[in-house]
């Protein structure tokens, strides 16, 4: 370099300390409001949960208390076992039903496939309140599916869906499953229009039925979509609240009862502040944890990039 | 919420280093552990919540004069907005200076937030009473009312037991003894619960006329489930379940007893012989199938429908549903109490009031007492009656014809023997949910009675620190 | 891949058909039933006898769907612009100005991408009210923001990455300030992306209801979603005029959807994703 180059350089280095240092101005309202409208209180539920508060009065140092209590309490630990049963219905299902669909239609040319796309989303994208509340109808005493099991003769397996003791919780996470499965087939199916046509043809030139290309071909190149359907479906089955509240409020006894229900129901009707936000962290923290596994098997072989 | 890593491991940023969250996200996480930690050792003052506030009064004033100067009063409440809107319309148009702002909330909400709301600086002046209000008395968020009890002379105009329900009886401390003397509300109207029956449907069954004894009871629903139909609607889903359990207890053991488990007095439990052989009723009712069998998944507003398109020949319901009954089913609809063992026992039923609270932090006492005075008044108690609610006093108002009459005379019955109840939810502000929960796990025969009242007293227990202390 | 046989298009058609028949009769049941006879009971799916928009109206006015919606509408209306802004400009300096210790703090926004409402409800609802922002359209608005800047964050930021570098040294080059080059050039090509997350932010500001349901207990500051779970509890008699107001809590969403559709299916194959 020559040596007008060197002080031409300079200023400009000079210049753009200071402007990174400026550059935090960008960053600064983001983090504010973040901080303290999100973090803050995630924080203060941690501290919260160390005390045993009735939301009012003077609350009383608790220690661990609340947590032995998350892990003993038959209804508490009953929750988190209901919420794991609905991973199988919020994501299970929808990503099996997904692959499934994407391996008929995988070597469907989508000719109108945006408007299939626009339709199988739409659960997605509406309230889970409203898709609540609609699905209750449908289970009801006199609703479709009743009528219908009425109207094909199987009458005698009408029941009131979600005051079942044995029904209630695979109704209200066959309802999951429907606002789940179309995103994961979407999902799947947009991968699989990625892959490599020269893929496909050199399976085919190897004599590999559907089934085999599937298996070799189509299923490995999926796994980024994958690892996106499984967290975004165990997420919500984890986290689900909406759904339940609108429903079956829990019941029919506990039997469908969900973490996020009985945050809400202990913190603001039984006074139990303390308790509530310990299962509100354990949450989070089986939620973390998921999302981290899922995350680390879907990038195994990929460690050198 | 958005959230998504697994889109990283998607196309998008895959091999991007910087953004790699695993370890990283410890490196965050270890301050933030440790800023908790200096948090929670730091200092005493971070408690959450903090003691009553010491300068604000806990009796209203001995004068209930109310100042001449325009006065606006906000009343949160829950239950019946025609009627309040009514009453305080009427209220305006004798004090024209004093406006009430109702502001309306659906009930089950309204039981959780009110100790929040009354605890707030921004409270409203007055407040419906609810489940909850004996510990926001206990505060001191609400004012002591006796004062204006003996000016304005409430005891010669409203019954006695309706008082007592509202007198904050759980008060802990030396206090305690002159539980009776306090009031913190005063009611407008009075709740009952009971059994609604199909006239026209009974007969069918052979049935002429409303049970004397349970077991003339017993025998009128096995005789209705013979004729083909379901005997005994009950919403289920939300509080009707609870109203059955409570309605067999009432009649199974002692009111004194009974209440005294409700007021959360030393040693009390709902763990008797008594408790337990009406809890099995229910178990062997619903063995017997006088439930249909979706009544688990039924809400009261629900079954009460049902009812009348005849789906059920009783119905399990409170008063305020006689005005939707009598309207659509006319005089097709009766009412009796759940019967005791022997014919003309003691009436006793569940039933609770509307009534207001004063807060503490109200700026006009006197308004607001004027406002609780009106209540008790002709006018403001044929409002109640006409809006499905049993007025407080019952010689305001003439007894109305068909099922609203049978339900005032059924009301008469249990104040004349001192027989009302209060809800058994108001043991506790946790005790509902225990509570629906159990009666549709005793309903589904997934829990024992022994096991259901056990439970029951565990959340008692909870609350009020063992029975045996 | 495209020489899908005859037989293979006709069982994938017919695949597709029972499908979208499964996604289409649970909205059609709703929209069945809100055109019954207000107050009469509906018993599975009918066909109404005649059409009327009554049990609209009625939802409307009496039931006050009016009100939920101006509520909900405010509140999208605070949080969508200030959240497209806050992560644009987040995401930029993140992205592009390698800022000292930006790629911890990038860390902390994606650290929160797993934070459910669940674990921030329960204290926000005494400190918020402790400084009266409970029952306030602000309050809602701050924490909904704060919920989806992770996401709005990480999204701007990974953006801003794949412009390539020359574009932004050659703005520099020109002696262009960071804000310069972020207006002149960088927003031009950041439009796809930001309407991506807009109508994103919209929908969860939408739909959410467990947030709304602990902040706003006052009946005419709720949003739609949060007052239709009201209305189940309490109107459960009057199906068709429920049902009506089911409808109309879907239908601002769903024509936000429909028309851009394009960023949705975009962002929602991308992983984000509602609560």
């Amino acid at each position: 370099m020559s040596r007008g180059g060197r002080t031409a350089r300079r200023p400009s280095g000079v210049r753009r300390v200071r402007g990174r240092r400026r550059g935090w101005l960008f960053v600064l309202p983001a983090l504010a409001v973040y901080l303290t409208f999100a973090v803050l209180p995630a924080l203060h539920t941690a501290y919260l949960s160390l005390f045993e508060w009735d939301g009012v009065t003077l609350g009383r140092w608790a220690g661990l208390d609340n947590y032995r209590r998350v892990a003993t309490d038959p209804a508490l630990r009953g929750s988190v076992v209901n919420a794991l049963v609905l991973v199988v219905f919020f994501s299970f299902l929808p990503v099996v039903a997904g692959l499934v669909t994407t391996a008929l239609l995988a070597r469907h040319r989508r000719r109108g496939m945006a408007v299939w796309r626009l339709l199988f989303m739409l659960p997605q994208v509406v309230p889970l309140v409203a898709v609540g509340v609609t699905w209750r109808w449908l289970y009801g005493d006199d609703g479709l599916i009743n009528e219908t099991l009425g109207g094909i003769g199987l009458g005698g397996w009408a029941r009131a869906w979600l005051g079942d003791f044995d029904w209630a919780l695979v109704a209200v996470g066959l309802v999951g499953t429907w606002v789940l499965s179309g995103l994961c087939m979407m999902l799947f199916l947009s991968g699989v229009h990625k892959v490599d046509p020269q893929l496909y043809e050199a399976a085919r030139l190897d004599g590999a039925g559907p089934v085999r290309e599937f298996v070799s071909v189509t299923l490995p190149q999926l796994r980024g979509e994958l690892a996106v359907a499984l967290t975004v479906t165990t997420v919500a089955a984890l986290a689900g609240f909406d759904i339940v509240y609108v429903t079956t409020g829990g019941g029919p006894g506990e039997e469908t009862a969900v973490p996020g229900l009985l945050v809400y129901r202990l913190a603001f009707s039984d006074g139990k502040v303390g308790l509530a936000s310990a299962l509100g962290v354990v949450l989070s923290v089986l939620i973390l944890a998921v999302v981290y596994v899922i995350n680390r098997l879907a990038r195994p072989e990929r460690t050198e990039a | 919420m958005p959230m998504d890593e697994g889109m990283r491991a998607g196309r998008r940023a895959t091999a991007r280093g910087p953004g790699r969250p695993g370890p990283r996200r410890f490196l965050i996480l270890a301050p933030a552990v440790a800023l908790l930690a200096a948090l929670v050792t730091a200092c005493g003052a971070l408690t959450p919540g903090s003691a009553a506030d010491p300068g604000r009064p806990r009796t209203v004033p001995s004068s209930t004069a109310v100042p001449d100067e325009d006065i606006t009063l906000k009343l949160t409440f829950a239950d019946a907005p025609a009627m309040v809107d009514a009453l305080v319309a009427a209220f305006h148009r004798k004090h024209p200076r004093i406006t009430i702002e109702p502001r309306y909330t659906q009930f089950a909400d309204y039981v959780k937030s009110i100790k929040l709301t009354m605890a707030s600086d921004n409270a409203p002046d007055l407040a419906q009473y609810a489940v909850g209000m004996d510990d926001i008395a206990a505060r001191g968020d609400i004012l002591e009312l006796a004062p204006y009890r003996d000016a304005y002379r409430w005891r010669a105009k409203l019954p006695a037991s309706a008082l007592d329900q509202l007198s904050g009886s759980r008060l802990t401390g030396p206090g305690r003894g002159a539980a009776g003397k306090r009031l913190y509300g005063v009611p407008a109207g009075l709740s009952m619960t009971g059994i609604y029956y199909d006239k026209e449907l009974a007969r069918r069954a052979g049935i002429t006329r409303p049970p004397r004894t349970l077991a003339e009871f017993e025998r009128q629903l096995a005789a209705v489930k013979r004729a083909g139909m379901t005997p005994l609607g009950v919403g289920a889903l939300d509080s009707g379940g609870l109203h059955l359990w409570a309605a067999l207890l009432n009649n199974a053991m002692p009111p004194a007893e009974y209440r005294r488990w409700i007021k959360g007095e030393r040693g009390a439990t709902i763990e008797t012989a008594r408790a337990l052989a009406a809890t099995r009723k229910l178990a062997e009712w619903s063995r017997k199938g006088y439930f249909d069998d979706s009544a688990i998944g039924t809400t009261q507003n629900d079954s009460t429908g049902q009812f009348v398109r005849g789906r059920s020949v009783f119905l399990v319901n409170g008063n305020w549903a006689a005005g939707q009954l009598a309207q659509a089913m006319g005089k097709k609809a009766g009412f009796f109490l759940m019967p005791g063992a022997r014919p003309g026992a003691r009436a006793v039923s569940s039933g609770f009031s509307v009534s207001y609270a004063v807060s503490s932090r109200t700026a006009h006492p006197q308004a607001a007492g004027a406002f609780l005075d009106f209540l008790t008044s002709a006018e403001a108690q044929k409002i109640v009656s006409d809006n499905g609610f049993l007025p407080t006093d019952e010689d305001a108002v003439p007894v109305p014809r068909g099922v609203l009459g049978e339900v005032a005379r059924a009301h008469r019955r249990v104040t004349a023997d001192d027989g009302m109840n209060h809800f058994p939810d108001f043991a506790a502000p946790a005790m509902l949910d225990p509570l629906r929960a159990g009666v549709q796990k005793l309903m589904a025969g997934r829990t024992t009675p022994e096991a259901f009242l056990g439970s029951l007293q565990d959340v008692w227990d909870e609350r009020y620190g063992g029975g045996g202390r | 891949m495209s020489t899908a046989s005859p037989a293979e298009r006709r069982s994938g058609y017919a695949l597709l058909t029972v499908l979208a028949l499964a996604v289409v009769v649970p909205f059609l049941n709703v929209f069945l039933a809100s055109m019954q006879p207000s107050g009469e009971p509906v018993v599975g799916m009918a066909w109404p006898e005649h059409w009327s928009l009554d049990n609209y109206r009625q939802a409307w006015t009496v039931a006050g769907f009016s009100e939920l919606m101006r509520s909900s509408l405010v509140i999208a209306a605070g949080v969508v612009p200030a959240t497209l802004l806050l992560s644009g400009l987040a995401g930029y300096a993140l992205g592009t100005l390698r800022l000292p210790g930006g790629d911890g703090v990038a860390a902390l926004f994606v650290a929160g991408l797993t934070i459910p409402v669940e674990l921030i409800v329960v204290p926000l609802h005494f400190d918020l009210r402790s400084v009266g922002l409970t029952d306030s359209y602000l309050g809602v608005i701050l924490v909904e923001i704060a919920l989806f800047l992770p996401f709005g964050v990480f999204w701007m930021r990974t953006h801003f990455r794949t412009v390539p570098p020359s574009l932004v040294e050659a703005a520099r080059m020109d002696g262009a300030s960071a804000w310069t080059v972020l207006v002149r050039v960088l927003l031009p090509l950041a439009r796809p992306s930001l309407t991506t997350l807009g109508v994103l932010v919209f929908m969860w500001s939408w739909n959410q209801f467990l947030l709304v349901l602990v902040l706003i207990q006052d009946a005419a500051k709720r949003t739609a979603p949060a007052g239709l779970g009201f209305f189940v509890g309490q109107n459960n008699t009057d199906v068709p005029m429920l049902a009506a107001g089911t409808i109309v809590v879907m239908l601002p969403i769903t024509i936000v959807y429909l028309v851009f559709q394009r960023s949705f299916v975009a962002g929602l194959l991308q992983g984000a994703f509602k609560g």
